[in-house]
């Protein structure tokens, strides 16, 4: 009796292994345009004097990068970025975390409340930095004003004029519009446990701290993770609010890396140096993500 | 056969004489479209773009007359784009780096030195020469213009600032003052009418966004200058740096401005202004209307103080009408921004909201100009107003060079010189 011949089922293998490379080209493509030439095109103007307006390009090696390394400016910008997006997403994820775990329950309203948490977030950033910039005015300020009415007038204060209140005042106003997306997120994560899981808890006897932390917690670990993620590369990299409301000020005391490349490019026209100021952030920003992906991936989490 | 032949010649005659008048019809049928088409591209009009920001984009007085030029020119059509004034710049740059720079822009005077330095903008005085108001143009407002003693002229001036100082008369008035004439009596009425427990001071100092042109025109009326005769920046001279510090002073010794003045910008200082907080501010027409409806008969204005009566200065500024080099319509481009600054425009401009100083002569005499007080002692500073030099670097110093010198100045952080040498290393670069 002969073997039946297999021959077609290798070319079919071959076939299956290269089959979805054809399905995935067109987003390549895509992906490798619109990202990938620009950040292409960004490193390599890093090694270039170019001045937008004369369209001249000089090679000047990494000069540009030892420049911004030797300036005295650049290290507060780094430090104030260090501050400003681990503060932030720090206390987005707490308040967030919590946010969710009150619209997870059940009382009267819960569906307009859950509607009307995402105005902030909803809300365009010209407009929140300048709701904010009221609220925390000297002369008129909500803030102020109610501090004083309570008796607390001494607190009372120029909240974006001086070093020490700036960048926290800042982070206050990115805080105020994060957190609905990180409830929101985290508030979808835990919809999806089942009730079963949690009611066994009860029986068997888990107070409701124990049945969060033990049961809720790890399934929405994973989006805990991947939220946290996207949130420390889009503040790190937000400079609109900044812009808006201080400039950086006052003097450097909230300049960031994104604000300090924009003034280089726009207002000195060093376009090399602030294109070198963006790759030193999205390389930091690489490192970060892909020793958390791996972090992530070693625990298993991606996969649940 | 020979009848065949015949037929066959004729055929043959009768395609040629056919094809012959066809070619021949065609041809003048193409030379009659050609025409056509030319004597069409003649009769459309020649499509011009233009830039430009408003101080009060509530009303949009640029398309009214962009309105009024189109329905009467029927040779040019333009079309008009209007972008927020604090993105003005940045779009320009953004616009000359990728080569989408329009035919025609508003700008200001201190761009020029950065865009004509780098061939961006076309040379406009062979159009001048020809332009019927060319004399009603005082020569000091061309030189706006114009980057250097010896340079062509950039930029065709379509309106003024003079920095003055309003100033609250109710305050003035309860406190028993008389309104300043000298930096001494300045200082001295911010003083007295300075109540921090009570919310009340002296002067609305701006420290934020666009503070620069304050600072610069009180620099001026004590007597600095940003560049002398030789076109060398002086502006870290001795006598600057002393003036520099009587203005830190005003904020960080005699605290006569509020705490946030570190960083207010023209928001906070108008409604401080407006609703008594502040008892002075130096600003220029432009927020006259604004402030005349609502503080009416309480509010004053009188020329900006000075540390020597006998030679006053203040800051003058320019907006003006640009060509950018890149324009294939650069006669068409001339014919709409000469009439932007022409009396039939600039009576409806500065009439307006948006109303800045006319910049001709014959228009600014008009009785409109010359009865009300305000625009009487703006029209009058122009004599001795000052404006920025035409160098690179003053698109640095006022993008954020000056507002983070000055902070940490009125900080405590950097000495006066200190932040006069940060300006003057700024103004010194060239992009």
């Amino acid at each position: 009796m002969s073997l039946p011949n297999l021959s077609y089922l290798k070319n079919q293998t071959r076939k299956n292994k290269f089959g979805p490379i054809w399905y995935i080209i067109p987003s390549t493509i895509v992906v490798a345009g619109v990202i990938g030439y620009p950040v292409i095109h960004a490193v390599i103007l890093s090694f270039y004097n170019y001045n937008p307006l004369s369209s001249s390009l000089t090679f000047v090696g990494i000069a540009n990068y030892v420049n911004i390394f030797g300036d005295s400016v650049f290290h507060q910008a780094i430090l104030h970025s260090v501050i400003w997006t681990l503060g932030v997403v720090f206390f987005q994820l707490i308040f967030g975390l919590i946010g969710a775990v009150i619209l997870n329950q059940s009382f009267k309203g819960r569906s307009v409340v859950r509607g009307l948490v995402l105005i902030p977030w909803a809300t365009p950033s010209v407009l929140a930095a300048l709701i904010w910039m009221w609220i925390l005015d000297d002369n008129y300020g909500v803030l102020n004003h109610l501090l004083t009415q309570v008796g607390l007038s001494s607190l009372a204060q120029a909240w974006f004029s001086q070093s020490v209140t700036a960048l926290p005042s800042l982070m206050l106003i990115d805080l105020w519009q994060g957190i609905p997306f990180f409830a929101v997120m985290l508030l979808a994560a835990m919809q999806s446990i089942s009730g079963d899981l949690v009611e066994a808890a009860k029986l068997d006897g888990a107070n409701a701290f124990r049945t969060f932390w033990s049961i809720k917690f790890p399934i929405i670990l994973p989006t805990v993770l991947i939220t946290t993620m996207l949130r420390i590369i889009w503040t790190a990299s937000y400079a609109d609010l900044i812009l808006i409301v201080t400039q950086g000020g006052p003097g450097y005391a909230s300049l960031t890396i994104p604000a300090d490349a924009y003034f280089t490019a726009y207002s000195d026209l060093n376009y090399g140096g602030a294109t070198a100021m963006a790759v030193v952030q999205a390389v930091v920003l690489f490192i970060v993500v892909i020793w958390y992906l791996r972090l992530i991936s070693k625990q298993g989490i991606l996969e649940q | 056969m020979k009848a065949f032949n015949l037929g066959k010649k004729s055929i043959f005659l009768a395609t040629i004489a056919f094809s012959s008048f066809t070619l021949l019809g065609s041809i003048g049928l193409t030379q009659n479209s050609a025409f056509a088409q030319t004597k069409k591209e003649v009769s459309k009009p020649v499509t011009v773009t233009y830039w430009y920001w408003l101080d009060d984009p509530s009303q949009n007085t640029t398309q009214e007359l962009i309105n009024k030029f189109n329905a009467t020119h029927p040779g040019v059509h333009v079309v008009g784009r209007l972008i927020p004034s604090s993105n003005f710049q940045q779009t320009l740059i953004n616009a000359a780096a990728s080569g989408s720079l329009p035919d025609t822009s508003r700008f200001h005077d201190w761009w020029v030195g950065q865009f004509a330095t780098n061939k961006l903008l076309a040379p406009l005085d062979s159009y001048r020469q020809h332009w019927a108001f060319n004399k009603d143009i005082a020569q000091r407002y061309w030189n706006t213009g114009k980057t250097g003693t010896n340079s062509p002229i950039y930029m065709i001036p379509n309106e003024y600032i003079t920095f003055y100082l309003y100033y609250n008369k109710a305050m003035f008035s309860q406190a028993h003052l008389t309104p300043p004439k000298t930096f001494q009596q300045f200082q001295t009425d911010a003083i007295k009418l300075t109540n921090p427990a009570k919310h009340r001071y002296g002067f609305a100092m701006r420290g934020g966004s666009g503070g620069q042109d304050q600072w610069f025109a009180f620099m001026l009326a004590g007597g600095a200058e940003m560049v002398n005769n030789q076109g060398n920046v002086v502006i870290n001279s001795t006598k600057a740096v002393s003036i520099n510090q009587w203005y830190i002073n005003l904020f960080e010794k005699y605290k006569v401005a509020p705490p946030s003045a570190v960083t207010d910008s023209y928001a906070q200082l108008l409604a401080d202004f407006e609703n008594g907080t502040v008892a002075m501010f130096a600003h220029h027409i432009g927020s006259y209307s604004l402030l005349k409806q609502a503080l009416g008969n309480k509010l004053g204005v009188i020329p900006l103080p000075q540390s020597n009566p006998k030679h006053p200065a203040t800051l003058g500024s320019m907006n003006g009408n640009v060509i950018f080099n890149s324009s294939t319509n650069k006669a068409a481009d001339w014919t709409w921004i000469s009439w932007l600054s022409s009396p039939a425009a600039i009576n409806i401009l500065d009439r307006s909201v948006n109303a800045q100083l006319p910049v001709l002569t014959s228009v600014a005499k008009e009785p409109y100009f010359q009865n009300q007080l305000a625009w009487k002692i703006a029209i009058d500073e122009e004599s001795y107003a000052t404006d920025w030099p035409p160098l690179p670097g003053v698109g640095a110093v006022s993008g954020h060079v000056w507002q983070q010198s000055m902070d940490q100045a009125l900080l405590g952080q950097v000495s006066s010189k200190q932040m006069v040498d940060t300006i003057a290393t700024a103004l010194q670069q060239s992009n």
